[in-house]
């Protein structure tokens, strides 16, 4: 067993070096003697386990099993480890109140989309098509992404506000002030600022990864620039849409710092009912389940994403 | 056909003479409705007079002394770093160990651990923070310190890897080769051929990873108890029910760390690799 050469665990390890280093590692595996070579044999697993395993576990036992809680924990009643019930479900889905504001986070969630994505693709395609200095540009955008999201939220209560910044330009100019703290308006303006640069960013990747001589070919067939757009630089970036898409879609939906600093009473959106279940209500089941409620509407999401060819985890490195 | 190409035409005409022009202003207006905000806050800082109240009679810098002699704004700070810390240096060790073993080793479930290391971006933060408060508390009942800190782990892991992975993934392996072949074993080629070629990522991951566990709020907010604010804790509590002057201050502390460290990260690697998220 240990003689035959392409043994299991070499040519798993083998491989994975072979892709890069190519064949020059022939000659030095052949000359080692058989007892080394049958120790280092067993040792790649010994080694994977020691490197792979323990990011693994912990990602595997506090993120992934504390996930799966919850959907456990979404069918108990009243407190964790209590009777097992469909109870947090049949009230969520049979309530009016919980089924608007639903519905509310849903339409919400597509207009800030819809405007990211508009503003986000515009700003990555100026900047890619017609601007040399684009790491500056590109750190203009992506710096303000990495500064505290209550701060950011805290900076457009100070200008929205009654008496804030805008309305006192507004008034020095002598036109009608607007107060529009508190108000769906305010909400959308905060959700735009705070996730334009994350959805700038798969943008700017696919439209960088264009190639140019694919619109010169349009254009030299007669296609003007709006046509060209439409018809080469859109289809051909879909995927990096796709994933802006997504990635200002999902977290919008799970939002409650947005909604409970800039929104109003009646601005109330999914996110806001778990906050309270875990902060004033303390009906933790319930909570669960309505996060369980999010996670469908997510994965139902990632489905259609995926479907339509969004490369959601490529842009990180699976370029391997 | 030509109908349609009579109302167009105009129209691609006047995009093609001003693209250049539309293109400059988009730039522009958006790179500046992502910064009045911050400058707003920056300014108001200094603004005398009471809490957000436009424009100021004077400029002061008595919310900063008031901020510095804050004890609960200081010990905010404070708490906040003793989690960031930890959690940056586990971070930063579980990335590389995961970039690593994409990198070089096939194994069953390789692809699962490069999806378990990006979804902790992809599930809402309130999902996880309610998952995250049943199981570690109502399950394992583990201290607030511990709870929060693994916690940030998990929020930081994903960016740090989509940092670290790539400059693994770039890496010239010949070298490790040549290590290999003049007698090194694979830990000590690793300390002294891999870890060189591979630490300004590394270090921009770890960067970046502080920049991030130093703002968390969504998961610190659901896991700990009461008590011992961190900073965006302290803050939120602040804006929720009685915004002092001082807040203008914080956010400017904020400002600082996320414009440093990005700025550092960025210097010592690409930009495009920061922008990766």
């Amino acid at each position: 067993m240990g003689e035959s050469p392409p043994s299991a665990g070499e040519s798993a390890d083998g491989s994975g070096d072979g892709l890069a280093a190519d064949g020059g590692s022939a000659p030095g595996v052949d000359g080692r003697m058989s007892g080394l070579t049958t120790y280092l044999r067993e040792r790649p697993r010994l080694r994977t386990l020691a490197i792979a395993g323990p990011p693994y576990g912990i990602l595997v036992f506090f993120f992934a099993i504390p996930l799966l809680a919850m959907l456990v924990v979404s069918f108990q009643a009243d407190q964790i480890g209590g009777a097992w019930t469909l109870h947090n479900y049949t009230d969520f889905l049979t309530s009016d109140t919980y089924l608007t504001v639903v519905w509310r986070t849903f339409l919400i969630s597509v207009q800030v989309t819809a405007i990211v994505a508009a503003v986000g693709y515009a700003l990555a395609y100026s900047i890619v098509r017609f601007s040399r200095r684009t790491t500056l540009l590109l750190l203009l955008v992506i710096l303000p992404f990495w500064t505290s999201y209550i701060i950011r939220m805290y900076a457009w209560i100070n200008i929205l506000q009654s008496d804030g910044v805008l309305d006192s330009l507004l008034d020095l100019a002598g036109l009608p002030t607007l107060g529009l703290l508190y108000t769906d308006t305010a909400v959308l303006i905060g959700f735009t600022y705070v996730w334009l640069p994350l959805a700038v960013l798969p943008f700017y990747a696919s439209l960088t990864n264009l190639d140019g001589d694919l619109i010169e070919a349009s254009k030299d067939l007669g296609a003007g620039p709006i046509r060209t757009f439409l018809s080469v630089t859109l289809p051909m970036t879909i995927n990096g849409v796709v994933t802006g898409i997504v990635l200002v879609f999902i977290p919008t939906f799970g939002s409650f710092i947005t909604p409970r600093l800039l929104g109003g009473t009646n601005n109330i959106m999914i996110g806001m009912v778990i906050e309270n279940q875990f902060k004033s209500a303390f009906n933790w089941p319930f909570g669960a389940a309505i996060g369980m409620v999010i996670s469908v509407v997510v994965v139902a999401l990632l489905v259609l994403a995926t479907r339509l060819g969004g490369g959601l985890f490529g842009t990180g490195g699976e370029t391997a | 056909m030509s109908a349609i190409d009579r109302v167009t035409d105009p129209l691609e005409r006047f995009t093609q003479a001003h693209a250049a022009r539309m293109a400059a202003a988009v730039i522009v207006s958006v790179i500046a409705f992502l910064w009045l905000p911050i400058g707003v806050l920056v300014f108001m800082s200094f603004a005398d007079g009471g809490v957000l109240s436009f424009p100021p009679d004077e400029l002061t810098l008595r919310w900063y002394r008031e901020f510095l002699t804050n004890d609960a704004a200081i010990d905010a700070i404070v708490t906040t770093l003793t989690i960031s810390i930890p959690a940056t240096g586990i971070t930063v060790a579980l990335s590389t160990m995961i970039a690593y073993a994409i990198d070089r080793y096939v194994f069953p479930g390789r692809s699962w651990l490069q999806l378990l290391a990006t979804l902790p971006i992809i599930v809402p933060l309130v999902v996880t923070g309610v998952a995250m408060v049943l199981f570690f508390k109502g399950t394992l009942g583990l201290p607030d310190y511990v709870a929060v800190v693994i916690a940030h782990v998990i929020r930081t892991i994903p960016f740090a890897t989509l940092v670290i992975l790539p400059t693994f993934l770039s890496f010239d392996r010949g070298l490790e080769e040549a290590s290999k072949d003049l007698g090194a074993d694979e830990f000590e080629t690793f300390r002294q051929v891999t870890l060189p070629n591979v630490f300004p990522g590394v270090v921009a991951g770890g960067l970046l990873a502080f920049t991030l566990s130093f703002n968390e709020f969504v998961y610190t907010y659901f896991v700990k108890g009461s008590g011992d604010p961190t900073l965006p804790v302290y803050i939120w509590n602040q804006i929720r029910y009685n915004v002092t002057p001082e807040v203008n201050v914080i956010s400017v502390v904020f400002l600082a760390v996320a414009v440093s460290m990005v700025l550092a990260a960025v210097s010592i690697t690409r930009v495009e690799l920061i922008a990766q998220r």
